[in-house]
């Protein structure tokens, strides 16, 4: 059957439109491929994960949010825990320079060997090209990624949005139930959420 | 400085900020609603946050400790203001602002000299970056028949913090949610045209805060194309925020959401 000229027009038009408005990340989606330079000098590419869980945790140093779950000794916990289980942890510092947790190689290098943190590696982001890939909003933002490349949780760390140390005991962790779940061959029940926390600090004026 | 020690107001310092627990009437009245007010001054720059506080941040939260008999009802939050930047989204206030509260006082209450009313509150104060705050604020107020009035500058404050409350959506009005693969086009009709048109979605997780909200202008109102939030996975039923008009007139909204539009109509 032909198309008419009008027809063909909003298809175009349709197209366009999703293309504006596809997400970047989205849960049950391929995770979207980058490249990154960590804190340890070496360059980390996603693709070449592919086979094993990814863990990407958004991460600011200065934020309260963060600190709740780095002072309490709960992130570090996480990354020895599932690292040691074959998943790949990447933190990723998405401030800006001259803003909040914005950080160099060293600084960041003496921080996690203070705070004994224990991720895969740490990506240094300054230009926020990996969060706005992911549409990342706050620290700690979390992302589950599976072997296939695809995501299967995107969100916040836990059920308990606040900055309070003490609401970690018995809060629920998406990060594990995400992780054990999908290692269990199960759908993963609570795939996405309200990511909680500071917001990034990326490049660019707050207002 | 003098201050003026004043049962009906104690105010208690936060991060770049003060709040003050105000209480509308000088006396609690068995059998009836007070209404008391956390009033914020916050410093140029600073906000704190709304009931969805968008993005990133935490709504305010109270603990409130009262004489037996009484109990609070629910925060009224006024209508928010949007903070941020091209792709974070905040919902919140500056400067300064009033949360109101109902307190119900119980018929069976006694009288006494002075009631205790205390609330201990968590709240986040942002610019750029955040600071959390711990702040506990408590007055008293004889337990009395009849209701003392309040004084000018209570009922100014009072007044003003009920203004700044979104409006009850006019009866005439017809609101409607058309739920796309990718958005919502909430749908107005309100039997006149507006220029300019904001929505905040009250729940979390729905729409996507910081995009762009496009108005479609009409003779009799607007619609308004919403992007769905990332984290939303299953369809909602209903979508409920505030609807902002100008910068001093914003509704409730709580439309239904569905996928059905009039017959033959082309966009």
């Amino acid at each position: 059957m032909r198309r008419t000229f009008a027809q063909i027009s909003v298809w175009i038009l349709l197209l366009a439109t999703a293309q504006v408005a596809m997400s970047a990340a989205k849960v049950g989606q391929p995770a979207p491929d980058f490249s990154g330079t960590a804190s340890d000098g070496k360059s980390y590419h996603l693709a070449d994960y592919r086979g094993k869980f990814v863990v990407l945790e958004w991460h600011n140093n200065g934020c309260p949010y963060t600190r709740k779950h780095y002072n309490s000794g709960n992130m570090q916990n996480l990354q020895k825990q599932w690292t040691a289980r074959g998943v790949v942890w990447f933190t990723v510092i998405s401030s800006a320079p001259g803003k909040q947790g914005y950080v160099n190689a060293n600084d960041e290098n003496t921080y996690m060997s203070k705070i004994g943190a224990a991720p895969t590696a740490a990506l240094l982001d300054p230009t926020g090209s990996i969060g706005h890939l992911y549409d990342a909003k706050t620290t700690p933002q979390m992302i589950v990624i599976n072997p296939q490349g695809v995501i299967v949780y995107d969100g916040a760390i836990d059920n308990r949005p606040t900055s309070d140390l003490k609401d970690i005991q018995g809060a629920t962790n998406y990060v594990t139930l995400a992780l054990e779940q999908s290692l269990a061959g199960k759908n993963v029940d609570t795939a996405a959420t309200r990511p909680y926390g500071c917001s990034v600090k990326y490049p660019g004026t707050w207002f | 400085m003098i201050s003026v020690a004043s049962s009906q107001a104690s105010a208690a310092t936060i991060p770049h900020g003060t709040v003050e627990l105000v209480a509308e009437d000088q006396s609690i009245t068995p059998g009836r609603t007070l209404y008391v007010g956390l009033h914020f001054q916050l410093e140029k720059g600073w906000h704190t946050y709304w009931a969805n506080p968008g993005d990133s941040g935490e709504p305010l939260r109270a603990a409130w400790h009262l004489p037996s008999g009484m109990a609070a009802g629910e925060m009224q939050w006024p209508a928010p203001k949007r903070f941020g930047s091209p792709t974070i989204a905040d919902f919140g206030y500056d400067g300064e602002t009033t949360l109101l509260v109902p307190i119900h006082a119980s018929a069976s209450l006694k009288p006494e000299e002075a009631a205790q009313i205390g609330a201990d509150l968590g709240v986040l104060i942002c610019r750029e970056i955040c600071v959390p705050g711990k702040a506990h604020v408590a007055l008293s107020l004889p337990i009395k028949p009849e209701a003392q009035q309040p004084d000018a500058r209570t009922r100014d404050l009072f007044a003003a913090a009920r203004r700044s409350l979104p409006r009850n959506a006019p009866g005439e009005w017809k609101v409607a949610v058309l739920d796309e693969p990718d958005s919502f086009i909430l749908v107005a009709s309100l039997g006149r045209a507006v220029n300019h048109a904001a929505f905040f979605p009250l729940v979390e997780s729905q729409v996507d805060n910081a995009a762009p909200q496009n108005i479609q202008q009409a003779a009799n109102g607007f619609r308004l194309t919403l992007r769905k939030s990332d984290q939303l996975l299953k369809p909602i039923k209903r979508l409920k925020g505030v609807l902002e008009l100008s910068a001093n007139e914003s509704y409730v909204i709580d439309a239904p959401v569905g996928n059905t539009r009039p017959a033959k109509e082309v966009r």
